[in-house]
């Protein structure tokens, strides 16, 4: 396969900003956007005859989880044995169970093995890990790396920042105003580095205003889960929930040292506090899971692994 | 036409049937009836215009049937998205299902005609009937699954065609048509009918009728596969 070019938002395509996408086999391109905005361009990904694997479709609910690989697997005339595939995809366990005895995630998982069949050259993801656990993020990691070997291009659209700079070698962000690529960890180290020079805050600040409608919604540092990036703006999560701030993330990092806060990511900054565990998903991609109900992951870049080790005197 | 693709639908379909209570039920009425029917006749011979009310019956709901609710399953639950890239794929897929219904019309009709006593069956003119029976509500259940939308209109599709063909005898019995008037005449001429004759020592017009039958049979599936293909 070669380069491949797309070029969105023509004349029938409206509510999609003009942008053109590159996709090079043996990559990974990550789209993060709204959900309008990514249904926009499933649209336009069906229009040009891309099929897009939303996990939508059904399996065989009254058959185990081998007897659908074997299928699958029959059907398209794949190579690689039935076994082998429960291995790849951490099915063995469950491979004697019927579908409808499956969780969610081992769900996930076979339609990660039926995409991995059913094989094309661009292999388009939506919210590929939305809701499931670590050990099927751990999979589908391993797929795309299957995908880049073959060597094929893969394109996830996800609604969540953080599975777009994990998934992701390049990563984009789709707004009405058009695509830009998101910085990547490179530019985060140099950044924070300068940041470091900087004089700590004076801890006269107890309280963290953000806006909610017109009401301004004073936090107590150490009940925040994280903050994020959003537009340039910091956005405070708290039980899951978002509330923007009138501040940039370098702004509000500064005010917080002193609360145990950490700047983990080029785009996150994290209450050390609520961080239970620090997960690997290889030699340098690395992410914080937060002890919240959600028990969200966030990215933590490859160059703040030994400073947050040193931090926890992991070492 | 892929060998591979059809022997995967056939695995799949069969161990899934063997599952799936829905077709199953279906497959042992016949049996059911015929047991009942041969309590309640207590002839040394069982009567054929019987034995035709069960086997029009089976063709209905166990042939028609299963290959209607096997296909439109797939089509409401979206299996087949990603799986149909061509007719024939399509084709791959209606005939690996065809001889699951084969094999579960093959198992219904048996175990019933061993009860109504199968000898009576066992020559070349009554098993070429009953092929071309096969045949035609194969054919019938495959249209109406490819014609029909939703698994609720497939349905509605069934209950009266199943009415009309598989159980032709019975609406002779009910006496609600007139035998000599126009209908009752058309009647005759169905293929459940047109077996039964032929079973009571009718000619071979009555397996060119039911040949008939068939063709028009499939030429309305094959009309419904194009229409199926375009739609895709």
């Amino acid at each position: 396969m070669t380069d491949m070019n797309m070029d969105f938002g023509g004349v029938d395509e409206e509510g999609l900003p003009s942008f053109s996408l590159e996709l090079r086999p043996a990559q990974a391109s990550a789209v993060y956007s709204d959900m309008d905005m990514q249904a926009l361009l499933v649209e336009g990904l069906h229009r040009r005859q891309i099929p897009v694997f939303d996990f939508e479709d059904g399996l065989y609910e009254r058959l185990t989880v081998a007897d659908n690989i074997a299928f699958y697997r029959k059907w398209f005339g794949f190579e690689v044995t039935v076994p082998e595939l429960l291995v790849l995809f951490e099915l063995q366990g469950c491979a004697e169970r019927p579908l409808r005895k499956c969780s969610e995630s081992e769900l996930r998982r076979v339609h990660y093995a039926k995409a991995y069949i059913r094989s094309a050259d661009l292999m388009v993801f939506r919210e590929p890990v939305q809701g499931v656990d670590v050990l099927t993020i751990r999979v589908f990691l391993r797929l795309l790396r299957k995908i880049k070997e073959r060597p094929a291009a893969a394109l996830l659209l996800l609604s969540n920042l953080e599975h777009a700079l994990l998934l992701g070698d390049l990563s984009y962000k789709l707004q009405p105003s058009g695509l830009r690529p998101i910085e990547t960890d490179e530019e985060a180290a140099a950044l924070s580095d300068a940041d470091k020079t900087d004089v700590p805050a004076s801890a006269r600040l107890f309280r963290i205003p953000a806006k909610v409608d017109d009401k301004m919604i004073l936090f107590d540092p150490p009940e925040i889960d994280y903050i994020e990036s959003q537009d340039g703006k910091a956005a405070i999560i708290v039980d899951g929930e978002t509330y923007m701030m009138d501040c940039t993330l370098a702004e509000i990092e500064k005010k917080l040292e002193l609360y145990g806060f950490y700047r983990c990511h080029r785009s996150y900054i994290v209450n050390l506090q609520k961080v239970r565990e620090i997960i690997t998903w290889s030699k340098n991609a690395y992410s914080l899971r937060i002890d919240n109900k959600q028990q969200s992951t966030i990215p933590l870049s490859r160059s703040k692994i030994q400073d947050i080790q040193e931090r926890f005197s992991l070492e | 036409m892929s060998t591979r693709r059809i022997s995967a639908i056939f695995e799949k379909d069969l161990k899934d049937l063997l599952k799936n209570p829905m077709l199953l039920i279906p497959i042992l009425i016949p049996v059911i009836l015929a047991l009942t029917f041969d309590r309640v006749t207590r002839t040394p011979e069982f009567p054929p215009a019987a034995a035709y009310i069960i086997i029009g019956g089976l063709f209905a709901v166990v042939t028609s049937g299963t290959i209607l609710s096997m296909m439109s399953e797939e089509k409401e639950k979206k299996t087949l998205r990603g799986l149909i890239g061509s007719p024939a794929s399509l084709l791959d897929i209606v005939i690996g299902k065809s001889m699951v219904t084969g094999i579960a019309t093959a198992a219904s009709l048996i175990v019933s005609a061993l009860i109504v006593g199968i000898g009576t069956f066992l020559n070349v003119k009554t098993l070429a009937a009953l092929i071309l029976l096969f045949l035609f509500f194969l054919l019938l259940g495959v249209s109406m699954a490819l014609f029909s939308k939703s698994t609720a209109a497939t349905t509605g599709l069934l209950m009266p065609f199943s009415f009309l063909f598989g159980f032709t005898p019975m609406i002779g019995a009910l006496n609600i048509v007139p035998e000599d008037g126009i209908a009752g005449r058309a009647l005759g001429q169905f293929p459940v009918m047109q077996a039964l004759e032929l079973h009571q020592g009718g000619s071979w017009t009555s397996l060119g009728v039911m040949a008939v039958w068939t063709a028009g049979a499939a030429l309305i599936a094959y009309l419904c596969f194009r229409k199926a293909m375009k739609d895709g």
